[in-house]
């Protein structure tokens, strides 16, 4: 196994703009669509939402928006082939559960890169898959003032 | 996370327990403690909020002027879209192709289950026994301006929503107050209202929708239960809260969704029993009403004192102008932000108009707002336990049915706003934190059920008359906005381009 394995490479996403540009880099990284493995973690809703009071919003009707929007922004003929997923829970545990599962050799993870309070009260979900991950992590730091307001793919 | 969630659950609970147990080796002392730190606390606030201009307190100022503002400015849209919000709420609009997460209906009911609660009972009982029984007329005023209020909030809330990858919605006031006032040019004045209101909001879930609801409830609870000690009470109200909002049992939630709207109807029913068992009154307890309105007598403050004691309780009541049902209605599948606003503009009428006028009357045929019998519960603020005690003089029953609905109400107003709160804390700390602001909601509540109903009830008006600020400041920015919308939509709908289904 090499330090970066182009095969079975993850990349964790949560719709901002720095995880679409980090896999499209990836995408440059791995050559082939089909050796990229692209993760989206949503949270539990609260019981007191509206659609799953009225039980219109299920588990299953989110993770099939989130794949329609997802192909959406990601279309195109480099994109075909790309394994898509979209999990519920917590973020950093869900992502170390599915490298795991999937034999992920290499995870390349955006960075917030929040300071002060943020930092402080949100943690960081990449700081928890370095610590836990099996493979080898890449954290790619974005820092949110260096990043071009629109960017469409 | 749902992994741990029952590792969370089990620390809550053992919290208190250890704390209950000290309290036990050293008297009261615990309970007596919390209790003197969070009276000073909201002592502070009040001075605040309640500045008082002629004898209006700020915030009531504040509220009211919005209503008629708005009221004038839309035309009185409150009276013009009556008849078109019911039927938009029977369906005849719906389009189950438009983005969004519940039906028009859905998201009326989901905003009521938040709104129709202790306010209607507890509120009530409270604005007459401080007001007397002319701070209902009053109470009613406020809620019809409220409509217009409610109708500005709602449509603003539609049509700056966020719509996730996965389909749900993020939405309510900070969402307009900060993307709404941006597209003015104010980008910086909108980030501060929208976390002000936020931060407000976190406030008014904790105190309202949270303490009072539970320190309240327990009142009415105890009439019949009056063997258990309110830290038990607390103590079950916590397990049932965070079985919920924590370990994500669905059931329960739904259950108590469901249960909600039966209990309302038969509240109704049983008010209207009450007032037919005594018809012959009627006439009589409305001139007591009217006279009381503007001719008050024995009340501090003089008229001015029952304007605002009536405009206050209406406000918690029916929270137009507060800005919290724009986050419910905002998840209405439409893609006309104004028809979701006229559906909102029937919430303060069911709550305070109907609801709430119920109420009044009972309260005051039975005589339960002047006679000495009931001038304890009076003198101490317990609202639930006077509105109790009127129906129990008519059906004796009625106690047991009035403590199951409280506890009902409560339980679904707690978890709607659970929601809202969560709202608010993931649009100031990131979605990463929520556990955080659960464990705070589950503590509020406990400190709820065993803090006295004086503070806890001043607490709860603070905080939640608070979000009005930062809300109906950016809505009067805004509404210039919503009236062009509306003069479109109204042309549109008088030309026949939107057909019923």
């Amino acid at each position: 196994m090499s330090l970066f394995s182009k095969d079975r490479v993850l990349v964790p996403i949560d719709f901002s703009e720095a995880s679409f540009q980090t896999v499209a880099e990836t995408l440059e990284f791995v050559e082939n669509a089909s050796h990229l493995y692209v993760l989206h973690v949503l949270p539990y809703l609260n019981q007191g939402e509206p659609g799953v009071m009225w039980k219109t919003v299920t588990d299953e009707s989110r993770k099939q928006n989130v794949e329609k929007a997802f192909r959406d922004r990601c279309c195109g003929p480099n994109y075909e082939g790309i394994h898509f997923t979209t999990v519920i829970g917590n973020p950093s545990e869900e992502i170390i559960d599915y490298a795991t599962d999937q034999k992920i050799n290499l995870i390349i993870i955006p960075s917030h890169g929040y300071t002060g309070i943020r930092r402080f009260m949100l943690g960081s979900v990449a700081e928890r898959v370095v610590r836990f991950a099996h493979c080898p992590v890449l954290v790619v730091r974005q820092s949110t003032t260096n990043l071009p307001k629109t960017q469409r793919a | 996370m749902r992994r741990r969630a029952w590792l969370y659950l089990i620390i809550f609970l053992a919290v208190p327990t250890a704390a209950i147990a000290q309290e036990r080796a050293a008297g009261k002392g615990f309970i007596a403690s919390i209790d003197a730190v969070f009276s000073q606390f909201v002592a502070f606030i009040f001075q605040v909020l309640f500045f008082s201009i002629g004898g209006f307190p700020l915030i009531v100022l504040w509220l009211i002027c919005a209503g008629i503002f708005f009221t004038i400015q839309m035309n009185f849209i409150n009276i013009r879209a009556f008849r078109h919000a019911i039927d938009i709420v029977r369906g005849k609009y719906d389009d189950p192709n438009d983005e969004g997460e519940v039906s028009h209906f859905q998201a009326l009911a989901t905003a009521l289950s938040a709104t129709v609660g202790l306010g209607n009972i507890a509120g009530v009982a409270i604005a007459i026994s401080v007001g007397g029984p002319g701070a209902v007329v009053w109470m009613t005023v406020g809620g019809l301006f409220g409509m217009t209020s409610k109708f500005v909030e709602c449509t603003l809330g539609q049509k700056y929503r966020i719509i996730k990858p996965d389909g749900t919605i993020a939405g309510g006031p900070m969402y307009y107050l900060s993307a709404g006032l941006a597209d003015m040019g104010q980008k910086t004045l909108g980030k501060i209202l929208a976390i002000a209101f936020s931060i407000f909001t976190l406030g008014g879930a904790f105190g309202g929708a949270n303490m009072f609801q539970a320190n309240q409830s327990y009142g009415a609870v105890s009439t019949v239960l009056p063997f258990l000690p309110p830290w038990v009470y607390g103590l079950i109200l916590l397990t049932l809260v965070g079985l919920v909002i924590v370990g994500g049992i669905q059931r329960i939630a739904q259950v108590a969704g469901t249960i909600v709207p039966a209990m309302c109807v038969l509240y109704v029913l049983c008010s209207l029993f009450v007032l037919l068992t005594n018809v012959t009154a009627i006439p009589g307890a409305i001139a007591t009403i009217l006279s009381g309105a503007f001719i008050p007598q024995a009340v501090g403050g003089g008229i001015i004192g029952v304007i605002v004691q009536g405009l206050r309780r209406s406000s918690f009541s029916n929270e137009a102008g507060i800005g919290s049902a724009a986050i419910a209605h905002s998840a209405a599948k439409t893609d006309e932000p104004v028809r979701e606003g006229i559906v909102a503009l029937l919430e303060p009428f069911i709550d305070t108009v109907v609801v709430c006028n119920m109420t009044a009357l009972v309260i005051v045929i039975t005589g339960a707002y002047n006679s000495p019998n009931y001038a304890e519960i009076r003198d101490r603020g317990a609202g639930a336990e006077l509105t109790s005690a009127a129906f129990g003089s008519v059906m004796e029953w009625f106690p047991i049915l009035l403590a199951i609905a409280v506890f009902l109400f409560a339980f679904s107003t707690m978890i709607s706003w659970s929601y809202y709160g969560e709202r608010s804390w993931e649009y100031l700390f990131g979605e990463g934190t929520i556990i955080v602001y659960k464990v705070l909601f589950l503590v509020a509540t406990f400190i709820g059920s065993v803090s006295n109903p004086t503070s806890v009830i001043d607490f709860s008006d603070a905080m939640l008359l608070a979000m009005a600020f930062p809300n109906l400041l950016g809505a009067y920015f805004l509404s210039g906005q919503v009236l062009i919308d509306l003069k479109h939509y109204m042309r549109r709908l008088h030309s026949g381009e939107m057909t019923p289904v």
